[in-house]
Parts: structure tokens; sequence; C-alpha cells
């Protein structure tokens, strides 16, 4: 009784105290029901869900509802929801092409007034903001990790066939030609669900083409059937008339094929750090011990080099119930601690300048260094050009690695299809 | 007085199943049509009508003719391998006795299996290091034989039809064992009296007595097979690029993987033709049975 007289006479204080004070906007108690959808099923999952019950706990009066759904069907899952009004309030998605397309279906609301009032545009690399959060002038997303594509490899079969890391792409074919006589394949691909293909034409076009290059192909202001992207084919192929890969890459998943890598059936994979988190987590191997990493080679001297990979975000639905939640949601994401934490489970890099990264395995800490020092951060294929292209492109890659033979005509029929969809977007 | 309001008791009854019906079928298929004259992406709120341009394109879609060409494969085969040895299992199973009664429960199970479970369980079979299909073969010595079925151009769409027609067999064979219970016995028992052999009796008597129960089953094969989905999405969804899409699953991809619902439903809107076509002729195909019989 007497606690509840306190109270009573405490709130018109704190009222008067809230109403002078600016900060008012922030103090503000947040409730009302709150929703957020991701798709880090596995190993990433458990750690967004801790996240989540930590900005609860924060925040009261907010009655969490949390939907996870697998990877691949959130990406299908997501959209109904948006076209049926009902969306959750915010939810996670890939930086790039897959925002932008949202952005311009109108479905999301900018979010500048939290990002000027807290400050964070001098928590996140530039690149990353102009990139991966700014979408038609205005602040879309905050970063909770980025990922980063490189070759991940068995150490003990390097050290078996002596082989070191190659620098450049000579050494890459002399490596894989060492694991070929010794009777092992030097590339494992997994491109069952087509994504993981994408990585071996990004790199090599990065490595000879270059990020601005890149970037006009993947707006549609470049043909497939250009040079660069002849010779980015002919590279590959050189690769998978030598079988050097792993046989029927479409018949696995991308973690069956990290897996040849780490039993020893295959010496590499060019995969994202996220395959990290399953080796550590669910395998139990110890970074730069068990397995190692190293940057794709380069293969033209004088092309700027690029770090590749997708930035997961969180965004805020135009019609959201609980905006503010949701505002304050994303806001919370970019303390730095909360970053280290889920990238220190999922296996990830925490995109905050403010992380300390001391705290990340050695195979991270270099990953990191590296994503530092290149002038480029480019996103992968499927994020960077538009969703109904990628569809085009994401099948021409497994129908590549199955029927190499005659790709010059595969490019043609590409192009043709890229060109009809690109016509149909604008 | 009464008479006038006796509508009141049967509408009582309709409403829910209407209700339902017209929210969960009528209208969406109605939308669905209107979706097929725009050009909506499937989740923003602006769209353009554009009338019959999905129509035309799809006639010069190379992926929609591929689908077709997927989609009458599928059919031919599913009118054929999974009718012939669903009729074989209910001759074959058709006495009453525990073997035979233990066969068919064993023949039926695939029927209470999800689509899902069944395109799962058949991922492994076909999986090429460890699937039971190509362990067999390297056990019985022909191992050049051995492929992954699923990731290779030219068996995906033959592999994933295997796994359906597992399923689909369980249910023709149901059907016919109860069209075989119609089979008059004096028939029968006539004809071997007049010294037909078991083929002549069955050609002769059997096969055409069974003609209702193969209408039905030719025409639920027919229909499953239009609108089989779930079991190519688990095992291929359509690939490797596009090898096993069928009219089912080309629409899905076009409509959630390219984000083009219109396109998507004007696809619909010819595969629900298809599937219309084969309704009018089912029923015309049953009423003229009952006539035969009547």
């Amino acid at each position: 009784m007497i606690k509840r007289r306190l109270a009573i006479s405490i709130i018109p204080i704190l009222v008067t105290l809230f109403a002078v004070t600016p900060t008012f906007a922030q103090g503000e108690a947040l409730a009302g029901d709150f929703t957020v959808s991701h798709y880090f099923g596995g190993f990433g999952g458990e750690f967004i869900e801790e996240i989540v019950d930590g900005f609860v706990a924060e925040n009261p009066g907010l009655n969490r509802e949390e939907s996870p759904v697998d990877h691949e069907q959130f990406k299908t899952s997501i959209l109904v929801q948006l076209a049926g009004g009902n969306p959750p309030d915010t939810f996670s998605y890939w930086a790039g092409a897959r925002i932008q397309f949202i952005v311009d279906g109108d479905r999301l609301q900018p979010i500048d007034d939290v990002w000027t009032e807290n400050d964070l545009g001098s928590m996140f690399p530039q690149a990353v903001i102009d990139t991966g959060l700014t979408y038609n002038g205005q602040i879309y997303a905050v970063p909770l990790t980025l990922h980063w594509v490189g070759m991940f490899y068995n150490t003990a079969l390097f050290e078996q066939v002596g082989a070191g890391v190659p620098q450049t792409w000579d050494e890459l074919v002399e490596v894989a030609e060492r694991f070929k006589e010794a009777g092992i394949p030097a590339f494992s691909l997994g491109s069952r669900e087509r994504w993981p293909a994408q990585f071996w034409f990004d790199m090599i076009l990065l490595r000879t083409a270059g990020n601005d290059y890149r970037n006009r192909l993947m707006n549609g202001e470049a043909s497939y059937t250009d040079p660069e992207v002849v010779r980015a084919f002919s590279l590959w192929k050189e690769l998978v008339d030598a079988e050097y890969f792993h046989p029927d890459a479409n018949a696995y998943d991308y973690i069956q094929s990290a897996d040849f890598v780490a039993n020893g059936e295959a010496a590499m994979t060019l995969m994202g750090t996220w395959i990290g988190g399953h080796y550590t987590s669910d395998l139990g191997m110890v970074p730069g011990e068990d397995y190692d990493y190293f940057a794709f080679p380069i293969i033209d001297e004088g092309v700027p080099h690029a770090s590749l990979g997708p930035v997961d975000t969180f965004v805020v639905s135009k019609e959201a119930a609980n905006s503010d939640a949701a505002k304050a949601f994303l806001v919370y994401l970019t303390d730095p601690e909360v970053q280290l934490a889920f990238a220190d489970g999922a296996g990830n890099l925490a995109p905050s300048l403010m992380a300390d990264t001391s705290g990340y395995d050695p195979v991270k800490q270099r990953i990191a260094e590296e994503i530092a020092r290149d002038p480029v951060f480019a996103y992968n294929y499927d994020l960077a050009t538009p969703p109904p292209v990628a569809e085009v492109g994401l099948n021409a890659f497994s129908e590549f690695m199955a029927r190499p033979g005659n790709f010059e005509a595969l490019l043609e029929r590409v192009q043709q299809d890229a060109a009809a969809e690109f016509a149909d977007l604008n | 007085m009464y008479k006038r309001y006796k509508w009141i008791v049967p509408a009582t009854f309709l409403f829910l199943p209407v209700t339902v019906y017209l929210a969960f079928v009528i209208i969406p298929t109605l939308n669905s049509l209107f979706y097929s004259f725009t050009d909506w992406a499937g989740y923003g709120a602006d769209f353009d009508l554009i009338w019959l341009d999905n129509f035309a394109r799809i006639f010069t879609d190379r992926l929609f003719s591929n689908a077709i060409k997927n989609t009458a494969t599928w059919l031919a085969l599913a009118m054929s391998v999974p009718t012939l040895a669903g009729l074989c299992l209910a001759l074959a199973l058709q006495g009453k006795n525990a073997v035979n009664t233990a066969y068919k429960s064993l023949f039926y199970l695939p029927i209470a299996l999800s689509p899902i479970i069944v395109g799962i369980i058949w991922v492994w079979i076909y999986s090429p290091q460890l699937g039971i299909v190509n362990l067999t073969l390297k056990a019985i010595g022909q191992e050049h034989l051995a492929r992954a079925w699923l990731a290779n151009p030219d068996t995906a769409l033959i592999a994933v039809f295997v796994a359906w027609a597992w399923q689909q067999t369980g249910l023709n064979m149901v059907i016919f064992l109860a069209g075989l219970t119609s089979v008059p016995v004096p028939l029968v028992e006539a004809a071997r009296v007049d010294g037909a052999n078991y083929w002549q009796t069955l050609r002769r008597v059997t096969i055409p007595m069974l003609r209702p129960a193969t209408v039905v089953v030719m025409a639920l094969t027919a229909i499953n097979a239009l609108k089989s989905f779930e079991v190519i999405w688990v095992m291929t969804k359509g690939g490797p690029f596009n090898s096993s899409d069928t009219l089912a699953v080309f629409m899905y991809s076009e409509s959630f993987r390219k984000y083009k619902m219109g396109y998507g439903s004007s696809i619909a809107v010819v595969l629900f033709l298809m599937t219309l076509i084969i309704i009018v002729l089912y029923f015309r195909q049953t009423a003229a049975a009952e006539e035969l019989y009547d």
C-alpha cells in the first residue's frame, strides 16, 4: 500500500522531470507489442535471441514477439508479410540491392532521426554507410555483422602436401595441382543452393576487371558478353577443366562442402566468415590451427584489392506497429558490446569502429585487418545486383559448374535474360 | 408460411463452408486472375495494369517452354508409371489374408507422409556419397552407374518423379483395390468356366469392369501431377538450373524469387486452365461411365 502511494506520488515528479529534460524522447518508456523477425537460423539464431532478450530486459514495457525462420524461407516469408501489410516492426535484411529493392517498393522507413540523434555516423566505416545503409539519400539500416569471403583451408592438408599460402593466381594453380597429384580435390564447392558458386565469379571478376567494372555489370550498364566477363569465366574454367574441384558441386550444400574440407576430403573452400562459426562452434576446430584462411589471390597486378561479403543489417518496416521500439532496437544493435557478442558467437565480424577486436580469434583478427586495409568493400553477386537479375546469374553459375564447356553461349543467354530483367525494373 | 423459410436451415449450415470456400478459394483465385493483368512485384503498393502483356511474354519465355516440356514429361510419366504400378499392386494384393493386409499397409504408408518428408527421405536416398541408390550400385559392382542424381540436369527430373510416384502409387493401389471389390465375382467365375485363363479374364473382364476406378485414378493423378510442387521444391527447387522446373515450381520461382507476382499469377492462370480442362474431361468421363452402368 505504501509502495503504491509512493509510486503514485513519484509519477508526477518524474513526468515533470522528463518534460523539462531535452532527452525526453530517448528516456520515454517503450511499451506495447514488439515484433522482430530475422534469418539467423543455425549458428546465429541463439545469439540474436539473446540480444533481443537483452533489449527487452532494458525495456520491460515491451511484449516481445519473435519469429525465427529458416534462412532460405525468410527471403519469401518476409515479402509475403510486407505485401500483407502486417510486417514485423524490425527485421534483418541484406545490405545492397536487396534493401534497395524494398526501399524502392516503399516498404521501409528511414531512420535519419535516430541516426543523427545518436551520432551513429561516427561509429561505422564510411564505405559501409555509403553503400550499405544509405538508399536514395536517406539512412535505412544499421549494420549488425560484417562477413568476409575468403579461402578457408585445412591446415593439416596444406602441410601434408607442403603447400604454402598462394598469393597469386599462378601460385593458386600450382597449389591446386599439388593437391591433384596427391589425389585430393583442391577446391570444395557446394552449390546446391546456388549462391556459394557466385563467390568464384565475384572474386575472379574483382581481381581482374576490378570493382568499378563490376558495379557497372551489377547495374546493367555492362554486358555479360564483355571481354571482362568472358575472361573471368575462362579463368574459372581452367580450374574446373583441370578437375581441381570436388566432383558434383551442385549436389551438396555449403555446410557439406565445408565439411569436406574439415574432414580432409578437399583442401579449401571459398566461403564467408560464417563458416568459421560452423568450424569452431559445431566441429570444435581451432582457428589458426585446424583451419586457416587466405585472401583470394591477386590475378592482375594494379587492380585495387577488394574485400567481398554481405553485411547483415536491421531495418524498420514502413508499416511497423511499434516504430519507436523498432528504432530504439536498431540503436541498441549499434552498441559495440552487442556487436561483439553477436560476432563472437556467429563467427562474423563487428562492423562498429568502436568494437574492441582484441578478443577475436587469430583468424578473425587478421581478417579484420584485411578488411581495414582494402580500399573497396563489395557485396556478393546476389546482393549487388537486383534480385530478378541475380536469379539469372545464380542459375548460370550452377549450370557452368555442371557444363563448363560452351560458356560463351551461356553468357549470351545470361545477357539476354539479364537485359530483359533490367528493362522490366526500369 | 413455414415452407417459405425452408431455405434458412440449409443456408445456416452452408454459411460456414461457403465463407471458408469464398475466403480461401474463390477470392484468392479471382485475386490472382486480377494480378495476372498487372506488373505487381509482390510487396510494394504500386503496380500498373498491363493487361495481356504477361500472357504475351509467357509464349516467348524460354523458361516457360522449358517448364511446359518438363510438365508434359511429368504428366506422361505420372499417367503411366504410378497407374500401372498401382494396378499391379492391387491385383497382386486383392485376396484377403494377413500377408496381403500387411503389404497393403506398407504400400499405403507413404500416403500418410507429408510431401516435404517424402522429399527429405529421397534426398538422402539419392545422396551421392551416402545414399542407398549409389551404395547399392557400388555393392553390385555397377559403380559406373552411380551419379549425383539430383544435381545432374539429365536425371534430376526423373529422380524427383520417382519420389513423387512412390507416394502416388499407394493411393492408386487403394482406389484400384476398392474398384476390384465391385467386380462381380459371378462374372469372373463365368469367364473361368468358359475356359478363359488368368490373362484373358484380366483383359476381358476385370480391367473393363475397373473403368470407373481407372477414371478416378487417372483424373486424380493428372491433377496431382499438375499441382505437384512440394516434393520438387524440397528436392531440387526446380534445379539444377531449371532442369526440374515444372509449371508450379516455375510459377513460384518467378513470383517469389524474382519478385514478379504479376507474371507469376499469369503462369498460375495458365496452370489453372490446364487443370480445369482435365477436371471437365474427368466429369464428362465419369458421367459417361455412370450412364454405362445405369
